[in-house]
């Protein structure tokens, strides 16, 4: 039995079709990668099983109890967390405050302020910012700005977790890193992931599975191998014969 | 925040409220009724800190808790001969179940759309009022008490000290870092497991709860109430100004707020009482733009001592 | 009939002082659309408008309908300092207001409307005064329709549509438009954000103060420094009421408002009329949170 599961999801806005029919399954510990030209509705499918927004038709489900009716806040302790695409610090605290929040309201039952300090202590020590713990958030650096929602993701004790282009904007390096630092911390949590990512390269090398959309359609599912073969796929990132390049 | 030692400022309030206590009680009449002002502006200033200081909900209308108090008192007292510390509790109470018939709905309007929700409901609630032959002409009620100053006195003492205690508390404690995140982006905090509907409804019921009361102990203290001044914006605003200068959200800033505000405009009253409010608004400008933790950022920033203690 | 005839008079009446709420609501409109900030010294600034006519009749004795001219060139300098003044810091480098910056600008103009009311209360003492303009009335069958208050309607529907062309037909227009709705879209067409968005603010100013100069028409004898008080919020409401943004928006709202003032007085008390024009904004928010407009 799958994990998570979104069953012919809709989503109109106004007159704009922005999700058609879209179904997925992810699976216990699996990382599945979704990918598709600007406007083909990543977000918004994930804006939907994260509760931000309300589908116009279809369900979700996470371990078969519906989720696509709750408010942002109680998916999440149901075991579901999101990052944001553009980073959302807390900028009126510092980074460890930041990951304490999380702590304290997500479903890890840590309710007083000192043992959920040191928990994101050791969280942001986990995601390689146990040195910037102290730094206010609006002072870090873009990349340090991703990591804190990530580890914010993970400190609520989400076992799924929805990453909305956490390697966009990095230079070659810092993607190599990023890339290391979520096959470990997914080797060490055995979370599921459902990465949405512009950055071919970190969808390709980290994804089981990867699903393709267009206009709101699944066009094509697979294996990382299987998804840069596809014709379908190669047309509809016309322009780039290869969009791993 | 990186406060070194917890605590540091609670204690110091509660001496600070020792000494008030002990002023009253050792010079009487004349001293307690000049306090018992001060004390009434800094309940009303630690009540909207619990919604506008903490949460950032900026309320233009907490004035309607205070007059809900005033009204609930007046009635209470003048027409039903109920002791006034009943009246207190009653204004109290409903201006906890105000703030909670009002909040479900206004709550939900984000930024500044709240803020305009909360001036146009002070404007309706004003004008019903005066509808209502049975508040009085014009609003108005007066009753008449054998005042005894000092039972005013230490009720509104009684209620600055839990708004202190509960200020404090609330900041330090897990509810204190949800009611941050919220401050600071609302939709990331719920992506974190904040629900900011309850948190923020818990402040402003705080904030209807003291505000209800500190309105019943203004009534009790100045024998009566009418709809103008009760419903006048003076005070909204000048409960605004006093956390806005003292500093928003801090455990020492309202009170801080409320010196500044009601000590001069007590002594100055006579000689250049129009200069006063003059001042206030240009204090609120350069806090808001410059300063933007009013007196306690500034003293945080001016000393290193400082800023490892106020809170 | 004589039931028809009142309800008639006091429709025409609500339509003639909607066109001048109107009016008075659009420069906030405009400030608001463009630069996504409530001004609270709003009513200030119309209270200020008012005195600029008052002043300008009293040693110029020119009438109100002149004085808006002049107190907008006043009103757009004004404007241009107060972006630079207010504004300028919290929205530089920024492509949303957010929530922080938000609560700094409610705040800084709360205290500014504090302060220029207060100042005025010194300046121009608490008596309330008025300006003496009365063109004379014309007559439509049992309908006496006093002309100061017509042309002050044909006015403010003026500013209003010169308003909205200057939006959409002018280079400049376009780029404040198009600063409303991304700030970085102004970049892309060369434009500078900050000059764009104050040049917003000082046209929202100078409608602002010349409204304010209109409006005496509709207060002879009221005149006074706290009339921002409820002037701001009639504005708020008629600025909710039509849409942020939305340039003939100040005239749906202004309208509505008007008119169910002036009905709602008709049949009950002028306090239940006043109730009902502030709580409308309530459920408008609920509803229809974009404004009644489409």
């Amino acid at each position: 039995m799958p994990l998570l599961q979104a069953r012919n999801v809709s989503k109109n806005f106004g007159g704009v079709q922005a999700l058609k029919d879209v179904s997925l399954d992810l699976p216990e510990s699996a990382v599945l990668g979704l990918i598709g030209p600007n406007g083909s509705g990543k977000s918004t499918l994930l804006n939907i099983i994260a509760g931000v927004e309300k589908p116009t038709s279809g369900l979700v489900t996470l371990d078969s109890k519906r989720i696509d009716n709750l408010r942002t806040n109680r998916v999440v302790r149901y075991g579901l967390a999101k990052t944001h695409q553009i980073p959302k610090p807390f900028s009126n605290m510092t980074a460890r405050e930041n990951v304490a929040v999380a702590v304290l309201y997500g479903r890890r039952n840590i309710h007083s302020p000192t043992p959920a300090l040191e928990e994101a202590d050791r969280i942001l020590s986990m995601v390689r910012m146990g040195s910037r713990k102290d730094a206010p958030a609006d002072s870090l650096t873009v990349q340090e700005k991703k990591r804190l929602e990530l580890a914010r993701a993970i400190a609520t004790g989400a076992s799924i977790l929805l990453l909305d282009e956490v390697f966009a904007g990095l230079s070659p390096e810092e993607l190599k890193d990023s890339i290391q630092l979520f096959k470990k911390l997914h080797d060490e949590l055995r979370f599921s992931a459902l990465v949405v990512e512009h950055v071919m390269r970190a969808v390709l090398s980290l994804s089981q599975k990867v699903m393709v959309l267009e206009e709101g359609r699944v066009i094509a599912t697979g294996s990382p191998d299987e998804i840069v073969h596809d014709e379908k796929v190669i047309q509809a990132y016309l322009g780039s014969k290869n969009p791993a390049a | 925040m990186n406060i070194q030692k917890p605590g540091l400022t609670l204690y110091g309030l509660f001496i600070v409220m020792a000494f008030l206590a002990a002023a009253a009680l050792l010079f009487g009449v004349a001293v307690s009724s000049i306090l018992v002002f001060l004390l009434i502006y800094a309940a009303l200033a630690y009540s909207i800190n619990f919604i506008t200081g903490m949460i950032g909900y900026v309320d233009f209308g907490h004035v309607l808790f205070m007059a809900i108090g005033s009204y609930a008192l007046a009635t209470l007292v003048s027409y039903y001969g109920a002791n006034p510390l009943l009246g207190v509790g009653a204004g109290a109470v409903l201006g906890l179940v105000f703030a909670l018939g009002i909040g479900l709905v206004i709550l939900r309007f984000r930024g500044v759309y709240f803020a305009i929700a909360t001036v146009v409901l002070v404007l309706a609630a004003y004008n019903i009022v005066l509808q209502f032959p049975q508040l009085g002409t014009g609003g108005e009620i007066i009753f008449n008490l054998t005042l005894q100053p000092l039972t005013p006195y230490f009720t509104i003492w009684t209620i600055v000290l839990i708004e202190i205690a509960l200020t404090y508390y609330v900041n330090r404690s897990r509810i204190g870092f949800g009611i941050r995140a919220i401050k600071s982006e609302e939709d990331a905090a719920s992506s974190v497991g904040v629900s900011p509907q309850r948190l923020k409804l818990i402040g402003y019921m705080l904030g209807g709860l003291f505000g209800g009361a500190a309105g019943g102990v203004y009534s009790w203290s100045t024998s009566g109430v009418t709809a103008g001044p009760a419903f006048d914006f003076t005070f909204s605003l000048l409960m605004l100004a006093m956390i806005i200068i003292g500093g928003v959200g801090t455990s020492i800033g309202p009170l801080l707020g409320a010196v500044v505000v009601y000590i001069p405009s007590y002594f100055l009253l006579t000689s250049v009482a129009q200069a006063q409010p003059l001042i206030i608004g240009l204090l609120v400008i350069i806090m808001a733009l410059f300063l933007p933790d009013g007196i306690v950022g500034l003293l945080r920033r001016s000393n290193e001592r400082l800023r490892l203690v106020l809170e | 009939m004589v039931a028809v005839e009142l309800i008639v008079r006091d429709l025409a009446f609500g339509l003639m002082l909607g066109c001048v709420f109107s009016v008075v609501a659009h420069g906030l409109n405009i400030i608001w659309g463009v630069v996504k900030v409530v001004n609270i010294a709003h009513g200030e600034f119309i209270m200020l408008g008012a005195y600029g006519a008052y002043f300008l009749n009293l040693f110029a004795g020119i009438t109100p309908l002149e004085s808006a001219p002049v107190n907008a060139v006043i009103g757009l300098l004004v404007g241009y300092a107060f972006y630079y003044a207010f504004l300028h810091r919290e929205l530089r480098n920024k492509q949303t207001i957010t929530l922080q910056s938000e609560m700094v600008t409610l705040a800084a103009t709360f205290g500014l409307s504090l302060f220029i009311s207060n100042l005025a209360i010194i300046l121009f003492t608490g008596n309330p005064v008025g300006v003496n303009y009365n063109p004379g009335t014309l007559q439509f069958g049992y309908l006496h329709v006093p002309l100061a208050a017509l042309y002050v309607a044909i006015v403010s529907i003026l500013i209003i549509a010169g308003t909205w062309l200057f939006l959409e037909k002018t280079f400049i227009g376009s780029t404040i438009r198009a600063y409303s709705q991304d700030v970085t879209a102004t970049e892309l067409v060369g434009a500078n954000p900050a000059t764009v968005a104050s040049l917003a603010t000082a046209l929202g100013f100078a409608v602002t103060m010349a409204g304010g100069a209109l409006l005496t028409v509709w207060v002879p004898v009221g005149i006074n420094p706290l009339m921002g008080a409820l002037y701001a919020p009639i504005s708020f409401v008629i600025v909710v009421l039509g849409g942020p943004g939305k340039m003939w928006g100040s005239l749906v709202g202004g309208l509505t408002l008007g008119v169910l003032i002036d009905l709602v007085q008709a049949f009950a008390t002028a306090q239940i009329a006043y109730a009902a024009a502030f709580l409308i904004l309530i459920p408008v928010l609920v509803f229809r949170p974009g404004g009644i407009l489409k």
